[in-house]
């Protein structure tokens, strides 16, 4: 890998005086009076040749004060950059002058990039023409508006053709069609094999326009690495979600899932991965392991991650290829009754002596040509979502379901209420079979409870629900459940719906419950323990104590 | 140890081109152009002249030079002298909005305000001259301009070199060399003739700006050569040695340290 600029250690001190007489009493008292203002701290990045590099961080990390270094505008104060080819810096005002006009204007930037007049009477017509300024050429800078200053300052950069373009925010003013243009153009840059610094704040624009990218964080380097995965922890991180320790730590991490197979047979779902992971920390000893998780309840399953070595082309260490691949199968048969609709994602556990963590597969890279969905019990969709990849396990169709009433009477807890589905129709007890699960939300233990179909012409004879005049005389349902053996917890109830004819499909749903009116409003006191029916969320859930 | 002065000798193409931009800048704008840098200076002499001739009738001939002619000459050389110090000691600061946003070699910027200042004399230079060719006798010593003009360079780079880091530092410093210039001005034997000031004249040669003006009379009004006063000579590379080596160590320590404040 060529690099075009290479910075190390690089590290920049600013002193900030109270007083103006400060540095002169400094000088007379041997005093320190001034406080130390680190803009950068031991920052050391290689800028890989003929790619688009981003620098992110917000306002005051410390990213135009590297800048200002690699352009040779600002002296660091410790460590050394290194600079190969001809640089251009592009920032919307720079060497404009006012006074002069803007065909002038193009010589003398010119002059100071280190061009001749006989250079840029080659290039001069091209960069008017770039510039869209017409026949304002000849008029002074000063009289321009600031969208045609940046249309100058951007035309003359690209077009004196550096092998190195620093581009500074540079793209927030002008409109959008020059903006395309400049894209364009930088576009260009990149096919010709040259390097582009591109230093902004806005992730997007980053992860679109680059392929690696930095994130600077109070002068000092948090990450680099792919722009994609770097944009992601940047907004996780400017978005609130994550503290920067938590950032820093799933950092030590270098991951990616390469390849995804699923597949979905008479035994359930498999769903293999492919992909890389390793940690940066030099001493990590640990072991990993799988885990897939139900993003709703936190139910989540492990297996072992066991590393071998790595095949890919991605752009990693030598030393770490032979022992970072990893190749893995999750079986629906091994865990069975884990997978109900609901959203899974899948995350890397990590456990050594004194620490252990989760954090979540990076798929950003991931290519994913599913287009069918998998059919097994339920529908299986596998998608990437914010970068990481996830399992969406759906219902083949939909439980139309509500509980009309609960009550309390002695030792149960009884539940009223209908349930069908739409176009599967119900003339007997004997056309559906319904169980109820109560599920414990701590050890994902739960217990069955058989539901009685009753008869009722609720649904039938609604013609909202029955448009289409089909017989749904069995939806309503009643269950019972003894408080006895409940131990204190939380639970979840949720809801199987077996159809006993064609198409035959099973159905399980989380139990709705939205008629709060009908239900306990207080804590029920059996025997010594206290339980609690909670429907805020329109799920049913209920609290023993 | 002479870093600074090699690289504005390797970028003279740059530093041409520069000072030409600076003379479209200063002049951008108005009708009459470069012009102005013309009629003010002449204004300036035709003031002088008729205070110390006309009004406090003072400008008698000097060894047998017309005062007019001693006086305008004497000004041509001070205007360049003038005007590049002034020039150069700002180049740092009075660019501040370029250097913090493009990078490019900034040491050659003191030069860039001295042959600035050095284009715009040689065509006073060469106007005052035409002027004088009626009245006085052309001879091969005005070709010792050239010398002195070299001279008035060198002394003005070392002098820029020196003072354009301070000024960039403290905004202070450049007042005070505002000041220096006003009393360099009456110091420099511009409007009297250094016989005059006796016993004082050793102290009045030690300005080296003396040794330039002196020069320009020599050559054009008195056929006297350099070589004629050795020792003044010596002095004056002696002085110009030490500035560019003061300047050379200023600029080095000081670069990073206005970079930042600026």
């Amino acid at each position: 890998m060529d690099i075009s600029v290479s910075v190390k250690q690089l590290t920049k001190k600013y002193k900030l005086y109270e007083d103006k007489w400060g540095p002169i009493k400094e000088v007379v008292t041997k005093k320190k009076l001034h406080k130390e203002f680190l803009a950068l701290h031991d920052v050391s990045i290689d800028f890989p040749k003929g790619e688009a590099i981003g620098v992110l961080g917000k306002n005051g990390s410390g990213k135009s004060t590297l800048l200002k270094i690699i352009t040779g505008i600002a002296d660091p104060s410790s460590g050394t950059v290194d600079v190969n080819g001809t640089l251009v810096f592009l920032d919307v005002s720079s060497g404009i002058d006012p006074e002069l006009s803007g065909y002038e204007n193009i010589f003398m930037k010119g002059v100071l990039l280190g061009y001749s007049r006989e250079q840029m009477l080659e290039k001069v017509d091209e960069i008017i023409e770039f510039s869209e300024l017409g026949e304002f050429i000849s008029q002074p800078v000063k009289n321009y508006s600031s969208g045609m200053r940046a249309k100058l300052g951007f035309a003359i950069s690209v077009n004196v053709d550096p092998d190195i373009l620093i581009v500074d925010e540079a793209l927030a003013v002008g409109d959008s069609m020059f903006r395309e243009k400049c894209m364009n153009k930088m576009n260009e840059f990149k096919e010709q094999g040259k390097t582009i610094i591109f230093v902004s704040h806005d992730k997007n624009a980053v992860e679109n326009f680059c392929s690696k990218a930095a994130w600077i964080n109070q002068g000092e380097l948090i990450a680099f690495g792919d722009s994609k995965q770097i944009g992601s922890i940047y907004n996780e991180f400017m978005s609130g979600r994550k503290k920067l320790d938590e950032i820093k730590s799933s950092l030590e991490f270098i991951h990616s899932i390469e390849n995804v197979s699923p597949e979905a047979g008479e035994s359930g779902l498999s769903i293999g991965l492919e992909g890389y992971l390793y940690s940066s920390a030099p001493d990590f000893k640990g072991s990993y392991e799988l885990v897939v998780k139900d993003t709703r309840t936190g139910e989540a399953i492990a297996k072992p991650l066991a590393l071998s070595s790595y095949k890919g082309d991605s752009s990693l260490p030598d030393e770490k290829k032979d022992t970072s691949g990893f190749r893995i199968s999750i079986d629906e048969q091994d865990f069975s009754g884990f997978l109900k609709p609901g959203k899974y994602s899948f995350l890397v556990r990590y456990k050594e002596e004194h620490k252990e963590g989760e954090f979540p597969l990076w798929a950003g890279n991931l290519d994913l040509n599913i287009t069918e969905d998998m059919k097994s019990r339920y529908i299986n969709k596998i998608k990437v979502e914010n970068n990481t990849l996830a399992l969406l396990v759906e219902n083949v169709d939909k439980v139309q379901e509500q509980v009309n009433k609960i009550w309390f009477e002695e030792g149960t807890l009884n539940l009223e209420g209908v349930c069908f589905v739409r176009g599967y129709e119900v003339g007997s007890p004997e056309d559906a079979g319904v169980t109820l699960h109560v599920v414990n939300l701590e050890s994902f233990k739960e217990e069955m409870y058989p539901v009685e179909l009753r008869e009722t012409d609720e649904i039938t004879e609604n013609p909202s629900f029955n448009p289409q005049g089909k017989n749904y005389n069995f939806a309503g349902f009643r269950a019972g459940i003894s408080l006895d053996h409940l131990r204190p917890g939380r639970y979840e109830y949720r809801m199987t719906y077996q159809m006993k004819n064609k198409p035959g499909h099973e159905l399980l749903i989380p139990v709705w419950a939205s008629k709060r009116q009908e239900y306990p409003s207080e804590p029920f006191l059996w025997k010594d323990r206290e339980i609690d029916i909670q429907t805020s969320t329109k799920y049913l859930r209920m609290t023993v104590k | 140890m002479f870093d600074i002065y090699k690289e504005m000798w390797q970028r003279r193409k740059m530093v041409h081109a520069l000072s030409l931009h600076e003379i479209k800048r200063e002049y951008a704008g108005t009708v009459l152009g470069s012009i102005w840098g013309l009629v003010n200076p002449l204004m300036r002499i035709a003031v002088y002249w008729f205070v110390f001739q006309i009004g406090s009738r003072a400008g008698k001939p000097v060894d047998g030079a017309p005062y007019i002619a001693w006086l305008a000459i004497g000004m041509v050389s001070w205007f360049f002298m003038n005007d590049g110090f002034r020039l150069s000691s700002r180049a740092f600061r009075g660019k501040r909005h370029i250097i913090k946003n493009t990078p490019f070699p900034i040491a050659i910027l003191p030069a860039v305000q001295i042959m600035y200042s050095f284009y715009t004399h040689i065509i006073l230079l060469v106007v005052i001259l035409a002027v004088m060719a009626f009245s006085i006798d052309p001879s091969w010593f005005w070709l010792q301009v050239v010398y002195y003009d070299f001279a008035g360079l060198m002394l003005l780079l070392g002098l820029g070199a020196v003072t354009a880091p301070l000024v960039a530092i403290s905004k202070d410093f450049g007042r005070f060399l505002d000041t220096v210039l006003i009393f360099l001005f009456w110091m420099t034997p511009i409007l009297w003739n250094v016989d005059n000031a006796g016993r004082f004249d050793k102290i009045v040669k030690l300005n080296p700006f003396h040794y330039v003006v002196q020069g320009y009379r020599d050559s054009i009004l008195f056929k006297s050569g350099f070589w004629e006063h050795p020792v003044y000579t010596l002095y004056f590379w002696i002085v110009v040695l030490i500035l560019f080596a003061l300047g050379n160590y200023m600029y080095k320590r000081m670069k990073p340290i206005f970079l930042d404040i600026m």
